[in-house]
């Protein structure tokens, strides 16, 4: 288990960032810690790569106890990007590369290689005060990963980003994937971890509220349904579920725990027919509100 | 190589790297022109310490009760009638004990305090007078006959009642006061290199924590490889700093050696290992008070708080530099000992033991001391910067708490 950590609570000046987190990153998987802002995803990062240590709980980092003995297998993008100014793009990736291990000839050679491959072959020499936000982060991602790490751990990386870069980074976080890294993302952006998490874990409040798959986190709420009468559109609100809702067009509802097909029939039998249906389960924004407001709601219980 | 070695080269590297390769760097290799106007001042300052050894030098008479008060009185009337300047250094009688004078001369020549230029022992109608090579032995024979003259009346002009013997001690070491100068020199200029070099370390965090890269450094290495990593940069710019202006220095000094007269430089341990002793305690003298001052600095959040915590490193710094210059003065002293063994005046109060006294295991004793220092001075700053800035981990003295 690349990462493994249990119960980690950190506190700063009396106020608790985690409480309690806990996780396990299988080998050679992308897995997002998703999170609102504030809610400890940075602060448990920064607790298993070894930056912090927890007031409580444990940790390991490819199998150890002390996160910094295997920093040489690891990459890290912090959410606070930071690369000396001064610095050409080349040597800071080597700079980077060198602080985990690699010796400064090879990272420079992969650092003109991988920004070759990344589109910026053109500004191995730029100084980065010289380079746009994207561009910088792209190379502080390229700096990351030179050394070619076991495990790399991004925080917010598509933050500042513009699409572009987005998808750019999206395709090279799937090849490090496919080199045998394992990632280890967080981010409040849902698209990025549907289209790349094969697992996640919601942390609000200092706390997890949900790890699986991120179908997983969709099956926590029920499907919804959008539904066009062919006769009598208004009137057919009144064999649909509570929750249903009508545009001048169609209704949509959350289809029933015992499905739709009954409630169907009665709207056929009642002649308001079926000009179209389509059922589909909530995107991972939904979920992520649910898990989140469910648990500001069980805090707020808890607290009174 | 271990990790920790590497990790703090390459951060050494880059900060060496981002001083020198920048047209600021040229700026700082010009502060030796206002170091060559407190180098003018320094010399002062040794000069002065000279003049205080001169306070302690004396001469001396080792003589029978019978001729000893007589001697003594010749000595004030003549001293009257000489100017100040060129009076005798102080004049200490001796009592004559058994028949071994010429011995007891020998030792008190020796003896570094007083220091004893040059003792007259013997009968007055013949005495020896036993002093350093190079002094004149004038004065002496002046007060014997004067002695003599004193007790006889009727003494024909020009007839000459005491015949002096006089004979050489070879001072195989320099004198005390010019070690002691040298002692002080030595303490001046580390104190200087490191005012201007060390000092410069106060802010070196501050770019990681205003750009961010703290959080990389702190991720991939120790922070007490980072604070090493960033001393020995820094020592590295100080070295190429000092090693530029004495190179310029040396081929000034050669190519003008007869027409500038030189210090003469006296260091009881010779002047090759007087020098290399320099060396290393510039070395550690510089790595101590930087690893103070980054220490001080990386707490710093501002260019404004970098700034108001110059003034209390100065006053340290200076205050180092106070007890070791007066340890240079007394170097047999108990505040001697104090600023050998207090860590932070320690690379100071050595370099002038080194002119003063011949002993080498000393240094190596001190050497390792103040490098366990520089380690455990690194531990408490990395441990109050994990602490203060990254709010990490429990406090330097949780250990404490926990006992009890």
């Amino acid at each position: 288990m690349p990462v493994w950590a249990e119960g980690l609570v950190k506190t700063f000046g009396g106020t608790p960032a985690v409480r309690g987190v806990s996780l396990s990153v299988p080998r050679g998987m992308i897995y997002g810690v998703l999170g609102p802002n504030g809610a400890g995803k940075t602060t448990t990062l920064r607790m298993v790569l070894g930056i912090i240590d927890p007031d409580a709980g444990a940790r390991t980092l490819l199998g150890h106890a002390d996160p910094r003995k295997v920093s040489h297998r690891v990459g890290y993008l912090p959410e606070e990007r930071g690369l000396y100014p001064a610095m050409k793009a080349r040597e800071a990736i080597a700079f980077m590369g060198a602080l985990r291990g690699l010796d400064w000839a090879t990272g420079r050679k992969r650092a003109g290689e991988m920004m070759e491959a990344s589109g910026l072959g053109y500004a191995v020499d730029r100084k980065i005060r010289q380079m746009s936000k994207g561009m910088a982060q792209l190379v502080q991602l390229l700096g990351s990963i030179v050394h070619h790490p076991e495990l790399i751990v991004l925080d917010e990386p598509f933050s500042g980003l513009d699409p572009v870069n987005q998808e750019h980074l999206e395709a090279l976080v799937r090849s490090e994937r496919d080199r045998g890294a394992t990632i280890l993302f967080s981010t409040h952006v849902m698209s990025h971890a549907e289209r790349l998490c094969e697992r996640i874990a919601v942390i609000a409040g200092g706390q997890r509220r949900f790890e699986g798959t991120v179908d997983d986190a969709r099956g926590l709420l029920p499907m919804q349904a959008q539904y066009v009468p062919c006769d009598r559109a208004a009137e057919a609100g009144a064999l649909l579920p509570a929750d249903a809702r009508f545009d001048g067009r169609a209704w949509r509802f959350t289809v029933p725990d015992g499905g739709a097909e009954p409630m169907l029939l009665s709207l056929i039998s009642a002649g308001h027919g079926i000009a179209g249906l389509s059922m589909q389960r909530p995107g991972l924004h939904d979920a992520f509100v649910r898990i989140v407001s469910d648990a500001k709601r069980a805090d707020a219980e808890a607290q009174a | 190589m271990s990790a920790f070695t590497r990790q703090a080269l390459v951060v050494a590297r880059r900060d060496f790297t981002a001083v020198v390769a920048t047209p600021t760097f040229l700026l700082f290799l010009l502060a030796p022109l206002f170091m060559i106007l407190m180098s003018l001042l320094g010399l002062t300052g040794a000069a002065q310490i000279a003049d205080t050894s001169q306070d302690k030098m004396r001469i001396g008479i080792i003589a029978a009760p019978t001729d000893g008060p007589f001697l003594v009185d010749a000595d004030a009337r003549l001293r009257t009638m000489l100017p100040r300047e060129i009076q005798p250094p102080k004049l200490d009688l001796i009592p004559q004990h058994g028949a071994n004078s010429a011995a007891v001369a020998q030792a008190l020549l020796a003896q570094p305090d007083p220091n004893f230029v040059a003792i007259l022992y013997g009968p007055p109608e013949k005495p020896t007078i036993l002093k350093e090579d190079g002094r004149r032995s004038t004065y002496l024979a002046t007060l014997a006959e004067q002695a003599l003259r004193d007790r006889k009346a009727g003494i024909a002009p020009g007839t000459l009642l005491s015949h002096a013997q006089t004979t050489d001690k070879k001072v195989t070491t320099a004198s005390a006061s010019s070690k002691h100068a040298t002692g002080y020199a030595a303490v001046f200029g580390i104190f200087f290199l490191t005012l201007l070099l060390a000092g410069q370390s106060v802010g070196m965090l501050a770019e990681e924590k205003s750009n961010k890269v703290i959080e990389i450094l702190a991720a991939a290495a120790p922070l007490e490889a980072v604070f090493l990593g960033k001393l020995i940069g820094m020592f590295g710019v100080a070295l190429l700093f000092v090693s530029f202006w004495a190179g310029l220095a040396g081929v000034a000094i050669a190519l003008s050696a007869s027409s500038i007269p030189l210090p003469p430089i006296a260091a009881a341990v010779g002047l090759p290992a007087f020098l290399l002793l320099c060396a290393l305690y510039f070395t550690m003298a510089f790595m101590l008070l930087g690893a103070i001052f980054l220490g001080v600095g990386a707490q710093a959040s501002t260019m404004r708080e970098i700034q108001m915590m110059s003034l209390p490193i100065t006053i340290f710094q200076v205050a180092m530099f106070g007890l070791s210059s007066a340890a240079a003065g007394a170097p047999e002293s108990g505040l001697a000992r104090f600023a050998e063994i207090f860590p932070f005046s320690s690379p100071f109060a050595m370099a002038a033991r080194a002119a003063n006294e011949p002993e080498i295991w000393p240094h190596l004793v001190a050497l390792g001391w103040q490098g366990l220092w520089v380690a455990i001075t690194i531990w408490i700053t990395a441990g109050l910067f994990r602490r203060g800035v990254l709010k990490s981990g429990p406090g330097l003295l949780s250990f404490l708490r926990r006992k009890r």
